[in-house]
């Protein structure tokens, strides 16, 4: 008899002999028929991988031929050969058919938040992520497992990013998003607002009291940009604003309507880094990173005002954006480097 | 941070007939109020966003004035080309304070009205006669090192924070306002209120008026101006001592002064006694000294702020030395 696995159950013992979690939870757990993370395009790892590690998610695909574990410290390993007994065992144990294919979400509780059994159609990362993010803002409420805006989000992250190995396993079939559960009726204290984002426009429900920096962080999942102290005083959280750098930790979401945002995740063109990005990378203009991308979005928006030409005044007009780790000096060189139209 | 509504107000009458209710407070910039919200200081049960409102826009008089408005962001102020040339104390003021993107949220009212940084205030549980009429003080014998020296009162030793706001009280600033029934002009000295016995009420609005825009006049010492700020750090921290000078000279001779502090009193800080006692005198270190002097005359420190007072006499005499052409 299938073990009865689904959302809100806790969720079985995933150690077995041969696979062992390499952190406690959020996990997520894929059983896939025939998958490598060595045939799979660099760039989708790469992207993956800096989603776990900012999500603290451990991803284990379990494949026919070989099996995976993306740690979420950016460790990648493959795990040994001779796992079909172990994997047998597991899939039983989350009631997966053999053969048959399953994606489940673990959170930090050790609840099961999503599961996902290979008989619907498997959308694209993007479609996955939309099409959760609309859930989420629907169906919340009604939902007989209460998530947080932030659990939600992770799951649909987390669960996206399955999909991708699940989407390049899988024979095409037409993309379908799930259906999303009819809309309840507007709560008195949300307000529907439209953000015009990276070239984007977003419709999301906020409570007034959201900021912008949370409104893109927990509800858009634009994770790039940080939030450090949330009081306006550390400049992580910087984005452009009407090209304009401004604080969104000290932006209500519904004051930023009218405008223009961009942040990290705008930048680029394409595979094509912003020239402040590459200075940042060719002049090591980080070292943990997380003040990185205000510190980006601050220099570009230093460089359109024109105020600075010095190191002391690209110091004095950087000011607003703190790095604790000391990357300072070639933050600076960074900024100058661009600013004398090297880039490079 | 507590529930609220928000409003927009497309109107000045709309947002003035909300604010009529006591719980109302306006939003514009944003950087006091969503982070006094957000730790529990302010609980405002409606918020009305007045960024709508055509109030920002900079505007040089015929009689070589300035008026600015509400909305005007500190750093279109900064920059804007009259004030950099003809009143550089502003400009220098406000680069002085915050941080570019502060700066670029911050608009000119909400500077003016922004709350004082004090710790105890801020921290939503200790005695603060500010946040809680009548709790008390645990400045008074806390640890009042960034306090203030002058202005103070037994109920209330906290400091305004502003930059600008030290300018704008040198250049005899006039703040216009709006109400349900008028329109009134308050001279920049009768905007801030002393803290004395009621520390709660910081100035002189009442909760439906709006300030449309501030005025600063022509005058014959704005031109020599400057800004000076001594803070723990060399950008963005809260000033320790700054001062706001202005003079205009006849030859050597001072015939106007204004000095204004910042960092060490509870409201922007006018030295009337030192400007009045600088006039006639040669622009020397010998009135400087003796005007430094006077300004802090009346100085009262506490525990561990009494560093501000030399301090704040050095800040004074190196405006003033600077101003003049003296040693930068």
């Amino acid at each position: 008899m299938m073990n009865l696995v689904c959302v809100g159950s806790a969720a079985p013992e995933v150690a077995v002999d041969g696979i062992e979690p390499t952190c406690d939870r959020p996990r997520v757990i894929a059983f896939i028929r025939d998958w490598s993370a060595e045939r799979e395009r660099g760039d989708d790892i790469a992207m993956m991988r800096a989603e776990l590690r900012g999500l603290g998610a451990e991803l284990l695909v379990l494949s026919q031929d070989t099996s995976w574990s993306f740690g979420p410290d950016d460790h990648i390993e493959k795990l040994g050969c001779d796992l079909a007994p172990a994997i047998a065992r597991l899939a039983d144990r989350f009631g997966v058919a053999a053969g048959g294919e399953a994606v489940f979400v673990i959170d930090h509780e050790n609840i099961v938040r999503f599961v996902h059994r290979a008989s619907a159609p498997l959308p694209r990362l993007v479609d996955a992520l939309a099409a959760a993010n609309e859930a989420m803002l629907t169906t919340r409420r009604e939902n007989a497992v209460l998530f947080t805006r932030r659990e939600w989000n992770i799951t649909a992250l987390v669960t996206g990013f399955a999909f991708v190995f699940l989407s390049a396993c899988r024979a095409r079939e037409k993309p379908q998003a799930p259906s999303p559960a009819p809309a309840p009726a507007p709560s008195a204290a949300e307000i529907t607002i439209e953000l015009h984002i990276n070239g984007k426009t977003r419709a999301l429900r906020v409570d007034p009291r959201t900021s912008l920096l949370d409104a893109l962080r927990e509800q858009l999942g634009l994770t790039g940009t940080k939030k450090g102290c949330d009081m306006g005083q550390c400049g992580a959280c910087t984005v452009l604003a009407n090209g304009e750098r401004v604080l969104s930790c000290l932006t209500l979401a519904v004051m930023a309507q009218n405008k223009k945002l961009v942040t990290i995740e705008g930048l680029a063109q394409g595979e094509t880094l912003h020239p402040m990005q590459q200075a940042f990378i060719t002049h090591d203009g980080l070292q943990c990173g997380y003040c990185t991308p205000g510190q980006i979005l601050s220099a570009v928006a230093l460089l359109a005002e024109g105020h600075a030409t010095t190191d002391a005044e690209v110091r004095t007009q950087m000011s607003g954006n703190l790095c604790r780790c000391g990357a300072q000096p070639n933050i600076v060189a960074a900024i100058q480097a661009v600013r004398r139209g090297g880039g490079r | 941070m507590k529930p609220f509504t928000y409003v927009r107000a497309e109107r000045e009458e709309r947002a003035i007939e909300i604010t009529k209710n006591g719980g109302a407070q306006v939003i514009a910039g944003g950087t006091t109020l969503v982070d006094l919200m957000r730790i529990g200081v302010m609980q405002p049960t409606t918020v009305v966003d007045i960024t709508g409102l055509p109030l920002d826009t900079i505007e040089t008089l015929p009689d070589g004035g300035l008026r600015i408005g509400a909305l005007a962001r500190n750093q279109t102020v900064a920059y804007h080309a009259a004030v950099v040339q003809r009143f550089p104390v502003l400009s220098e003021a406000i680069l002085a304070g915050a941080s570019p993107q502060i700066r670029n949220m911050a608009t000119t009212a909400g500077n003016l009205l922004q709350r004082t940084r004090c710790a105890y205030f801020r921290d939503g549980v200790s005695q603060c006669n500010k946040r809680a009429p009548g709790s008390g003080c645990a400045a008074l014998d806390g640890y009042n090192r960034m306090h203030a020296v002058l202005g103070t009162s037994e109920q209330c030793i906290a400091t305004h924070p502003s930059d600008m706001c030290v300018a704008l009280a040198a250049l005899d600033a006039v703040v216009h306002v709006r109400g349900a029934a008028a329109r009134r002009a308050i001279r920049f000295a009768d905007l801030h209120a002393l803290p004395g016995k009621t520390p709660h009420i910081e100035h002189a609005l009442a909760p439906d008026e709006l300030i449309t825009h501030v005025e600063v006049p022509a005058s014959a010492f704005a031109a020599r101006s400057h800004y000076v700020k001594v803070r723990d750090r060399s950008e963005f921290a809260f000033a320790l001592a700054s001062a706001a000078v202005a003079v205009a000279l006849k030859g050597k001779t001072i015939t106007e002064a204004r000095i204004a502090l910042g960092g060490v009193a509870t409201k922007p800080w006018r030295a009337l006694e030192a400007e009045a006692a600088l006039v006639g005198k040669p622009a020397a270190p010998a009135a400087f000294q003796r005007a430094a002097d006077l300004a802090l005359a009346g100085a009262k420190p506490r525990a561990h702020n009494a560093f501000k007072i030399e301090l704040a006499r050095r800040v004074v005499v190196r405006a003033l030395t600077e101003v003049v052409g003296g040693q930068r």
